[in-house]
């Protein structure tokens, strides 16, 4: 069913005051910290003067609607303001950061649809029997284990001690420089499938699999669990039942009529855990040293760089919310029971 | 409680449900009695240590092995219980404290205030739920209540519109309409009669979300802004040995292990309750978390 205009227009709407809430909320939730910024901003050596030439210049001493209002200019003149660790523009920073972490994240949601969904429905054709219950607790376990711990439990045995696989970064440093690898999009995978670098290429693909992997256990667990439960639902509907009774062969049912109404919701279900599995990205970053988002947030809160911090924050909320209304309107425009 | 009786013997007749039954059980119990059953307190508090058994592998006398100060991380991990359960029930019930006011406010007077709840609310959910947490403990420093405080400032919408949804179908039932046509305060039918009718689904997912609130409580200490040294909690522990792990795995093992295990087990119970719940209430609490 086509999507009424007006109902996008008022979506996108609410997607901008949704943005300016979450800009504010963060705002002012970092504005309580008392630290004392000027120090990063003058450096270790500052004399009283210039500390406070740096408290002019960052507005402190202004209150905090005055500073709001500095920043929302910076804002929407497209930089974000300044980072005070970095000293370049935040959105700049964030744009250099964000490639690294799309890759890792789209990564892991490939893995986790084309490992979760098969395996939630082998699950429910075994509905009841040992394989299904195996895979029941399996995949309960995946959404109760902490993705940091699991992360280095990772690196560690496969990493480190078998070394098998790279333990961290995203490409080998060395080979990347003797082939002559560059980066153009900033995704290394795409960047090197670009130039014909088959050796990065490989490299690449051998960086990314681990953290990848790491971090789509809780989607995969979480899209299992979803087309096991859908996959049951279906198999016991009417309409579903009765082809059965008509002798259409198990495969044509599965396949031709079941397998449509189970992977819609379970993709627009994976969409929504996007949010959840970014944070969880950084962790995985901080581990992994993978140079993202997640790395870029970690450096930012421990030296409380509050521009970089909100950067992070408003961008991936930004984000999470993008995906909620494309979620949303896929949906409606695939299920005709949806109303407006 | 009859209800309960039969719930618990359908788990009972489950082998996973019941383990999960008996995991949830055990964590209570050792985190209410953990501070009085352990054999170093001083090494399971951080008061103490001994640098000539630093980092010395799982043994007989040290079941999880030592950290790098010498300390007993058996009785650290055994300790940690007490914190989890702690901050996980904080956490559920700070945020139902904050959660079920809006949304009864919201779901039973309605009208501009309702709607203006609704909408704070909704904005509170455009964060993705982790990212929050870290930006509120970030700024509100390390400390366990701190720490409660952040993470139930990122929960409480998820309550806060499960109730409103519930309240908003529980007033149109015919006896609000009955005891308002007595002329029954409604004040009175709000706290009486809508509130009580409407919490069962609530309480009954914030129970089963306190693994949750332990695995984010965890991440942030991870992260260094949630409990500060040297408490022993899991997230911190896991932290500490996570520079040493090529040479000393169980550092962050075992209590990351505890994490696993707890939160395992709260889930197999919400899978077993989510099972048994008639499908209504299914619908519900599947929005939690998708």
């Amino acid at each position: 069913m086509p999507v009424p205009r007006e109902y996008v227009v008022k979506r996108l709407l609410l997607l901008v005051f949704v943005v300016i809430g979450v800009l504010v909320i963060t705002f002012v939730i970092t504005r309580i910290i008392p630290a004392r910024p000027e120090f990063l901003w003058a450096g270790p050596h500052a004399t009283e003067e210039q500390l406070k030439r740096a408290r002019q210049e960052l507005h402190l001493d202004e209150p905090v609607h005055v500073q709001l209002y500095y920043y929302l200019l910076d804002f929407f003149r497209g930089n974000w303001g300044v980072s005070w660790r970095t000293r370049l523009p935040v959105l700049n920073d964030l744009l250099t950061a964000l490639p690294a972490t799309l890759e890792l994240v789209i990564v892991a949601f490939l893995l986790a649809s084309l490992i979760g969904i098969p395996l939630g429905i082998y699950s429910a054709l075994r509905y009841g029997r040992i394989a299904d219950q195996i895979i029941r607790v399996l995949t309960i376990l995946g959404a109760s284990v902490p993705v940091f711990w699991i992360a280095l439990i990772f690196q560690t045995a496969i990493g480190i001690w078998a070394g098998v696989l790279p333990a961290g970064k995203r490409v080998d440093d060395y080979l990347a420089y003797i082939t002559g690898f560059k980066p153009i999009t900033g995704f290394y995978i795409l960047d090197s499938i670009i130039q014909g670098n088959l050796p990065v290429f490989i490299d690449v693909l051998r960086h990314i699999i681990m953290p990848a992997f790491v971090l789509s256990i809780y989607p995969l667990s979480l899209s299992s669990r979803m087309s096991r439960s859908l996959m049951i639902e279906v198999l016991n509907e009417n309409h579903v039942r009765s082809l059965e009774v008509w002798g259409v062969p198990q495969k044509t049912i599965l396949f031709k009529y079941a397998l449509r109404n189970v992977i819609v919701p379970v993709i627009a279900s994976l969409g929504l855990s996007f949010g959840y599995t970014l944070v969880g990205a950084f962790m995985v970053e901080l581990i992994f040293v993978w140079p993202g988002l997640g790395y870029y947030a970690g450096m930012s809160l421990l030296s409380y760089d509050y521009p970089a911090i909100i950067g992070v924050v408003i961008l991936v909320a930004l984000f999470y919310s993008l995906i909620n209304l494309v979620v949303d309107l896929i949906h409606a425009w695939l299920d005709p029971r949806v109303r407006f | 409680m009859s209800e309960l009786i039969l719930y618990l013997n359908i788990i009972r007749r489950n082998p996973i449900y019941l383990a999960g039954l008996v995991i949830v059980s055990l964590f209570v119990v050792v985190g209410l009695i953990a501070p009085y059953i352990l054999t170093r307190p001083g090494d399971a508090w951080g008061l103490t240590y001994d640098i000539n058994k630093r980092l010395s592998p799982p043994s007989l006398e040290h079941l999880f092995g030592t950290d790098e100060y010498g300390r007993d991380l058996f009785n650290r991990v055994l300790l940690g219980t007490r914190f989890s359960l702690v901050i996980g029930v904080g956490v559920v019930a700070l945020s139902l404290a904050i959660g079920i006011p809006v949304g009864l406010i919201a779901g039973y007077v309605g009208g501009k205030a309702g709607t203006a709840l609704m909408r704070v609310t909704d904005m509170f959910l455009a964060f993705p739920p982790l990212l929050l947490a870290i930006a509120l403990a970030a700024t509100f420093g390390r400390g366990l209540s701190n720490t409660i405080l952040a993470l139930s400032l990122s929960w409480w919408p998820w309550y806060s519109r499960l109730i409103y949804l519930q309240v908003s179908s529980v007033r149109n039932l015919p006896y609000v309409d009955a005891a308002k046509v007595i002329g029954i305060s409604e004040a009175r039918i709000m706290f009486r009669h809508v509130l009580p009718n409407s919490l069962t689904p609530v309480i009954t997912q914030a129970t089963l979300d306190i693994g949750s609130a332990i695995l984010e409580a965890s991440a942030l200490s991870f992260l260094g802004i949630g409990v500060p040294p040297p408490t022993p909690e899991w997230g911190l522990l896991v932290s500490s040995g996570w520079r040493l792990i090529s040479v000393a795995w169980w550092v962050s093992f075992f209590p990351g292990l505890a994490i696993v295990i707890t939160v395992l087990g709260f889930n197999l119970l919400g899978d077993a309750v989510k099972e048994l719940m008639d499908p209504r209430l299914r619908n519900l609490l599947s929005m939690r978390r998708v």
